[in-house]
């Protein structure tokens, strides 16, 4: 997940302070990726660093505010227009159970898959269910939709090896 | 209170076995889903469930009714069950208004009367607008709306949907989805097949079907949210 990049684009509406920064993140991502402000600040230093956002004074009330720079503006059309890289997830570590669990052949892979799809199906639910009660608005709900579209493959991907595993033992 | 109960229900069709057993309620306020691959006793679960069709062995209720004293299932049927099916069966040269009324006016309820409850029906199922129009003029999501107006007229507890969301985007078939658990939430039951997570996952609680046994149930039940 890119804070950096969530960042820029708030920061690309007009200059914040690091709490609203983190608030406004969270609003807008409909608090899936709960942010402390250390990771704020943090980012945002690292950011000063890359001349990604400048220190633009302080607020009434003494709080640094920070401000995007051209720089950043590029990097942020860049992030925009660039795709994901899905190669760059982390190793899946479901998928490695279930292959280990296979070449083992002591182990029931029907179990497995049984209590993972219990798991999946309580996450669908409950992102069912926050999205039933949603009241964010549109970027919320789409952000909980992806979230729902993922939880949704998983499933389909555990029913795909029970059919397939079921095929090669009748 | 229980709406649908099924106690150790078999079906066996010539020598295929559809269902071997299947025990499960279905509560007021419920909204049940059932899962599984093709062929694995799904839908005829669901007509067993609504009447439709006579187990070979165990028991039916609906509404404290056994269906096995039932002579006329039909009757029961339009009284206290409405299906919603992918093919939506909504007639043509009918408008959305007629087709919801048409099962009341086979029941004998006068015009007048089955008209006001369509358009009710219409109403909770937020197409009041369409009434008047034909099904062709509708999108697929209007139609099926109205389908499930149709299967609610006459205040007919009992909701059962094969694969309702069939036909429909991901984001109809939502709309949809939200419409069946607002119609649990206002004191209905609803049985679902389906065999799409997205779709199961706006249930209560969730049943896998395999080969006409349920290998598991309780376990998904949400813990009540609600």
């Amino acid at each position: 997940m890119s804070i950096r990049h969530g960042l820029l684009a708030l920061l690309s509406k007009g200059p914040r302070y690091g709490y609203q920064l983190r608030v406004e993140f969270e609003a807008s991502t409909g608090a899936t990726w709960p942010l402390n402000i250390g990771q704020v600040y943090t980012t945002l230093s690292r950011m000063e660093r890359d001349s990604l956002v400048a220190p633009g004074g302080t607020d009434d009330q003494g709080r640094a505010v920070y401000t995007i720079t051209e720089a950043g503006r590029e990097e942020l059309g860049r992030w925009f227009s660039t795709p994901v890289d899905q190669a760059g997830r982390p190793r899946d570590e479901l998928a490695i159970k279930l292959a280990m669990a296979v070449a083992m052949g002591s182990v029931d892979v029907q179990a497995v898959i049984l209590a993972q799809r219990m798991a999946a199906m309580r996450t669908l639910q409950d992102l069912t269910r926050a999205k039933r009660t949603a009241s964010g608005g549109l970027a919320e709900r789409l952000v909980l939709d992806s979230l729902i579209f993922k939880a949704e493959a998983e499933q389909r991907w555990l029913d795909h090896c029970e059919a397939v595993l079921r095929e090669k033992h009748s | 209170m229980t709406v649908v109960k099924l106690r150790d229900v078999t079906r066996v069709h010539g020598d295929v076995h559809a269902l071997k057993g299947v025990s499960l309620d279905v509560a007021r306020g419920e909204l049940v889903a059932v899962m599984g691959p093709s062929g694995s006793g799904k839908s005829t679960l669901l007509n067993v469930a609504g009447g439709l069709d006579r187990p070979t062995s165990g028991s039916v209720t609906i509404g404290g009714t056994d269906l096995a004293a039932v002579k006329d299932l039909a009757a029961l049927r339009r009284r206290e069950v409405g299906f919603v099916f992918q093919d939506l069966n909504l007639i043509p040269s009918l408008t959305a208004a007629e087709n919801v009324m048409l099962p009341r006016e086979l029941d004998g309820v006068r015009a007048g009367r089955a008209r006001t409850e369509a358009l009710e029906a219409l109403t909770e199922v937020g197409v009041r607008e369409i009434a008047d129009r034909f099904p062709e003029e509708l999108s697929g999501g209007q139609r099926q709306r109205v389908a499930i107006a149709r299967a609610l007229a006459g205040e007919r507890r009992l909701l059962l949907a094969d694969e309702p969301t069939g036909a429909l985007d991901t984001a109809t078939g939502d709309e949809i989805m939200r419409l069946l658990r607002e119609r649990c939430d206002a004191g209905g039951a609803v049985l679902l097949v389906t065999h799409e997570p997205r779709y199961a996952a706006w249930a209560d609680r969730v049943v896998y079907l395999r080969d006409g046994e349920i290998v598991d149930a309780a376990a998904v039940r949400l813990e009540s949210a609600r």
